[in-house]
């Protein structure tokens, strides 16, 4: 059952403004939705506008455990789901040796032997020697859980049509222990940088939301919210030559949290305004690619609002 | 409600985001559950139930604003959930350029009447009331007879394509696949891209056919011999008519202007494929390329189509070309392939163009105007490809009013159904008035019927 401030629109706005975290109508809504619906999100927008930092906080709305699943070329299902711990399962061979030689003593002939430790056989392919990965610990929690299955888009085409398998049915098929089922049905938070199209499955199974670059005024309340320190004036100009930026064709747009982190950078050296000595010493936070930074340096004049 | 949802998302499937009957059942319970009072939250519920990537969503809040309007003279409040709306402070997108709010375009001093026409443009469209689909159909017969009986009198030809038996969704059921009749603004996929390359060729040669006349039936000039025998065989061959022919005028010089966004690089790239068999590109036709702001594709696209893209190898589109990156996102032109490359890489390699940025053909025609690439000379044909969909920015119609006035002919091709010219944020209803000929280009067939018009002034 979720808190009562998270059963509304305007609870969740609330209850993410109480945390710092700028949240418009629209997200709360879709999130909103989500709880009721039962299905998971997927959001989508550039890097660094704040889709991870949606799923921390709705864990934390929900007083639930984050589980993240970090998506990568190459993930496959051992590494998202489960895999079985050899070391373990060596170790315990080796540690019961003796008494595996006591147990095939009777045994006389290879046939009977067999027989034997096909009994005991399950014994090393038991819960014991199951190492969960995210998916299958964020099905077999027992508290409620939020699953963050993020930069999906990173994942292979193969893995997503599996991910689509579980978030149907959230149940998983081991073959040594048969199909588990969730005790709690997770909410399920997935990102994307829309680096690749996904799936119309996948999309289709998902409430979907597309967050771009706050306006001027939202990204102000987010700057003075995270940097108390920032005086208005600087804030706003700070924020404007962010905005500009973006509308620039850089490399790397700043995100979000860069801008924040620009703040931070001014106010740790004591900046009131954007001078071209400032801006060499602290661009550094805002931008993360030599070019973009010379480029910048070359003409600010050209990015100061 | 249920109905009016129905009929919403026969909207959208109409405009091309196919929404399933799952995710309408999803709607339907996201409706129910928030406070259907809230506009902002309708939308938003709707928003995440049936638009599931960044072009449906375009679209929904296009149709949306069409479908759900708010009383005349009411503000509309929705700004805050579109994006790149910056007069109502919605959040912008990276890539719009200093450009995005019109306080901050360059503007020149303009008459009343351009402002009258451009504050025509249909892009207040959510203020009507009745089904889109008889809105679009009288509001684009309206908008023909307007800019007939505007200055340009007669000027303006509409060039249309014979789809009837499709159904209301423009699905293709008539034709029974002929690949040259699929409309090219739809999702497909780079292999489909393929196949219809393979009927580039044959479209190509018919057009050869019909354009190999080299004179041109005049009052004057000299005797047309073959046209004499023929014309007089009826009277004996006794000369009765005497049939007079001229040599055609200079080779005009050509500029194709292309949108290569999204929606439109699909068929533009079939277009500069079958323009290339007709033109030489880099000599008397250059390419200009734009998204929001033109870039100069002359030298890139001569290359790709000299690689096998286009003249003299046409048929090499039929070798499989290498497979698509995988890890790159899929982008439309990757299946318009020569040897060595597709046309979604010529784009990708284009300095300067931002291909996620929204479309903004003001800005567009705007830089065209006052850059050197400008199409200069009374023996200049302009054409242009382009669905006019510029994200309600500002389409400054008087910059294509001055490139078209120093152009000998502007022929727009329009990559969409004619139902649709001039709905949502198309601004087509501002640019037709300068426009000669405004043809249907939404498949392969419409751009050979575009190119046809080009060809003819040659």
């Amino acid at each position: 059952m979720s808190p009562p401030h998270t059963l509304t629109p305007e609870g969740i706005e609330s209850a993410f403004a109480e945390r710092g975290f700028v949240c418009t109508g629209e997200v709360a809504t879709t999130l909103y939705l989500a709880e009721v619906l039962g299905k998971p999100v997927l959001l989508e927008g550039p890097p660094g506008v704040g889709k991870t930092e949606i799923a921390k906080l709705s864990a934390e709305l929900h007083e639930a455990q984050l589980v993240r699943l970090q998506c990568y070329e190459g993930l496959d299902e051992a590494k998202a789901l489960y895999e079985w711990s050899y070391g373990k399962q060596m170790l315990y061979v080796q540690l019961l040796r003796e008494k595996t030689a006591e147990l095939l003593a009777p045994s006389a002939d290879l046939r009977s032997a067999l027989a034997a430790l096909k009994a005991h056989g399950d014994e090393f392919f038991s819960r014991d020697f199951l190492l969960p990965r995210p998916l299958l610990l964020a099905i077999t929690s027992e508290q409620p859980v939020v699953l963050l299955v993020d930069e999906v888009d990173r994942a292979d085409e193969e893995f997503e049509a599996f991910l689509l398998e579980v978030l149907s049915d959230y149940q998983v098929s081991v073959p040594e222990l048969g199909t588990i089922r969730a005790r709690h049905r997770p909410r399920v938070v997935l990102t994307s940088n829309d680096t690749r199209d996904l799936s119309d499955a996948l999309r289709r199974r998902c409430l979907y939301l597309y967050i771009d670059y706050p306006s001027l005024e939202d990204e102000l309340r987010i700057v003075e919210s995270r940097v108390p320190g920032v005086g208005k004036t600087l804030a706003e100009r700070l924020v404007r030559f962010a905005q500009s930026l973006r509308k620039a064709d850089l490399k790397k747009s700043p995100g979000i949290a860069e801008v924040v982190d620009w703040a931070l950078a001014l106010v740790a050296v004591g900046a009131e305004t954007l001078s071209p000595s400032v801006l060499s010493r602290t661009l550094g936070a805002l931008l993360k690619n030599r070019e973009d930074v010379e480029r910048v340096l070359a003409e600010p004049s050209r990015f100061r609002a | 409600m249920i109905p009016a949802l129905g009929r919403f998302v026969e909207a959208l499937r109409a405009e091309g985001v196919a929404v399933s009957p799952a995710e309408l059942l999803d709607a339907t319970r996201a409706a129910v559950a928030i406070d259907l009072g809230d506009r902002t939250k309708f939308r938003a519920a709707l928003g995440a139930t049936l638009a599931k990537s960044r072009r449906q969503r375009d679209v929904f809040h296009r149709i949306f604003d069409r479908f759900f309007a708010t009383p005349r003279g009411e503000g509309r409040g929705t700004g805050a959930h579109r994006r790149g709306s910056a007069e109502e402070g919605g959040p912008q997108r990276p890539g719009t350029g200093g450009s995005a709010s019109k306080k901050s375009r360059p503007r020149e001093e303009e008459p009343p009447r351009r402002e009258r026409e451009a504050r025509r443009r249909p892009h207040g469209a959510e203020t009507r009331s009745g089904t889109p689909e008889t809105t679009t159909r009288e509001r684009i017969r309206t908008l023909i007879d307007e800019v007939r009986a505007a200055r340009r009198v007669g000027r303006l030809r509409v060039v249309r394509l014979d789809r009837r038996g499709e159904d209301a969704r423009g699905q293709e059921l008539a034709h029974g696949g002929d690949l040259s009749k699929r409309d090219l603004a739809r999702s497909m996929t780079t292999e489909e891209e393929r196949e219809i390359a393979r009927r580039v060729p044959k479209l190509v040669e018919d057009l050869r056919l019909r354009s190999g006349r080299r004179f041109r039936a005049s009052r004057r000039g000299r005797l047309a011999a073959r046209r004499l025998f023929r014309e007089n065989l009826a009277h004996g061959g006794v000369p009765f008519v005497l049939p007079m022919q001229t040599s055609k005028p200079r080779r005009p010089r050509v500029v194709l202007l292309v949108d290569v966004s999204f929606s439109v690089a699909r068929s533009a790239g079939f277009f500069l494929r079958m323009a290339s068999e007709f033109l030489r590109i880099g000599r008397d036709a250059r390419v200009v390329a734009f998204v929001d702001r033109p870039v100069d594709a002359t030298v890139e696209v001569r290359r790709w189509l000299s690689r096998g893209g286009g003249a003299g190898s046409i048929a090499s589109s039929c070798t499989p070309p290498p497979p698509a990156r995988p890890r790159r996102r899929r982008r439309p032109g990757e299946g318009i392939a020569g040897v060595a490359s597709t046309f979604a890489d010529v784009l990708e390699s284009l300095r300067g163009l931002n291909l996620d940025a929204p479309s903004d053909y003001g800005r567009a025609l705007h830089g065209l105007l006052r850059s050197g690439l400008r199409p200069r000379g009374r023996d200049t044909v302009l054409v242009v490809l382009g669905d006019g969909r510029t994200n309600r920015l500002d389409p400054l119609p008087w910059a294509l009013e001055e490139i078209a006035r120093k152009v000998r002919a502007l022929l727009w091709l329009v990559p969409e159904p004619e139902e649709r010219w001039g709905t949502g944020d198309s601004a087509l209803a501002a640019y037709l008035p300068f426009v000669d000929v405004a043809v249907e280009a939404r498949d392969l067939e419409g751009l050979a019927r575009g190119l046809a018009e080009l060809v003819r002034r040659l």
